[in-house]
């Protein structure tokens, strides 16, 4: 059994070598590595710097609830337009917005500004705007909404709540992945 | 039971070197079978370990978490659509590299865990080369040892291989009794090379 008394887990550790252990610790990094290398991928093929994201907040219901886990992307010559629901970040705060673009303006020079409403909020998002900012630009836009599963982001929510567990379930993983051999 | 078992089997020079393991982890009953081959090889024949086949699956894998850390480190401070170019390159030879790991550990290493060699005293000819592959399929407790010898001479290869239930070398604690174990290891490797004597 996995007998911790004895910590005989421990005692494969001990009995490696100098390029097991190092190969141990390699291992883990692979397993890191991986997935931000698939996250940097799915940036460069989207060309968001986030192209998935979860819903954290009820203001776009009946579109998306909280939990709901989005697919974005962002491409240069796709134009925002009216009725699309993009996420877009917000000086001085962390977590990006999901909302949808109520007005558009373009200029023939290429310029364009545009104002977001919650589909669930009783006023559009001036409020939630940097102090004094009336539009959105298009360097604020993270990216359009392009797909969604819904529910599935919860995880990310129980962990946002609750920054203990997250931690807790992170140093168990990685003490798993460091002390079993293969 | 269990302590008569133990009294039965665990070998008189019971000191803290005991190897001591989960019985029902089969990855682990694998590993210390295999360590204690290279025990016998290295420690008590005197063969020397060559430790290439290792260094170039940490070469691999050294430089893919490279890659990957660079990647991380320049998207850090170069912030995303300036970084592109060289997130392409990252990940690109990211999975490249990965699928170099996959070929090397297919078609090179095939499961090996040791290479022995047996260096001539006067230094003048290559040494022989004694290659090991261990084999316990999932949910089995049978273990089967592969020796593959090389004669640097006549270029001779020999193979031998035995499959023994895992249950003949461990106790019911999960001790490793490496007497019951050493007696089979030297029984393969005395037939590959008294072989080579008759020839």
């Amino acid at each position: 059994m996995f007998d911790v008394g004895d910590f005989q887990f421990l005692g494969e550790l001990r009995r490696m070598n100098k390029r097991q252990l190092y190969y141990q610790f390699l291992n883990f990094g692979m397993i890191v590595s991986s997935a931000l290398m698939i996250w940097k991928g799915l940036m460069v093929v989207t060309g968001s710097e986030s192209p998935i994201v979860v819903v954290l907040s009820g203001s776009m219901e009946p579109a998306f609830y909280r939990g709901d886990l989005l697919f974005l992307t962002n491409y240069e010559e796709e134009p925002v337009r009216v009725g699309e629901i993009v996420v877009f970040k917000i000086e001085g705060r962390d977590i990006p917005i999901v909302h949808r673009v109520l007005k558009v303006h373009e200029k023939e020079n290429g310029l364009v500004k545009f104002l977001t409403k919650g589909d669930n909020n009783q006023v559009d998002d001036r409020g939630l705007y940097a102090p004094g900012q009336m539009w959105l630009n298009k360097s604020d836009v993270v990216g359009r909404a392009r797909g969604y599963v819904p529910y599935v982001g919860i995880v990310t929510i129980l962990m946002n709540d609750y920054p203990k567990f997250k931690y807790a379930i992170l140093a168990l993983l990685g003490l798993f992945v460091l002390i079993h051999r293969e | 039971m269990a302590s008569k078992a133990k009294t039965d089997k665990t070998p008189a020079k019971a000191d803290d070197k005991q190897i001591k393991v989960d019985k029902w982890d089969g990855s682990a009953l694998k590993n210390a079978l295999d360590d204690a081959t290279k025990k016998v090889l290295i420690e008590d024949m005197g063969y020397e370990e060559s430790h290439r086949l290792m260094d170039g699956r940490l070469a691999i894998c050294t430089l893919s978490v490279g890659f990957a850390m660079f990647a991380l480190a320049w998207d850090y401070l170069h912030p995303f659509p300036q970084s592109r170019p060289v997130l392409i390159f990252c990940v690109t030879s990211y999975f490249f590299m990965m699928g170099v790991l996959t070929l090397y550990t297919t078609l090179k290493e095939k499961g090996c865990f040791l290479v022995a060699l047996d260096k001539d005293k006067a230094g003048i000819d290559p040494p022989n080369v004694w290659t090991f592959v261990s084999q316990v399929k999932r949910y089995d407790d049978q273990y089967t040892l592969y020796a593959t010898y090389v004669d640097a001479k006549t270029k001779a290869v020999r193979t031998a291989n035995f499959t023994k239930s895992v249950a003949q070398f461990f106790d019911v604690d999960g001790n490793l009794c490496s007497d019951y174990f050493e007696v089979e290891v030297r029984k393969l490797h005395s037939g590959l090379s008294s072989e080579k004597k008759h020839k």
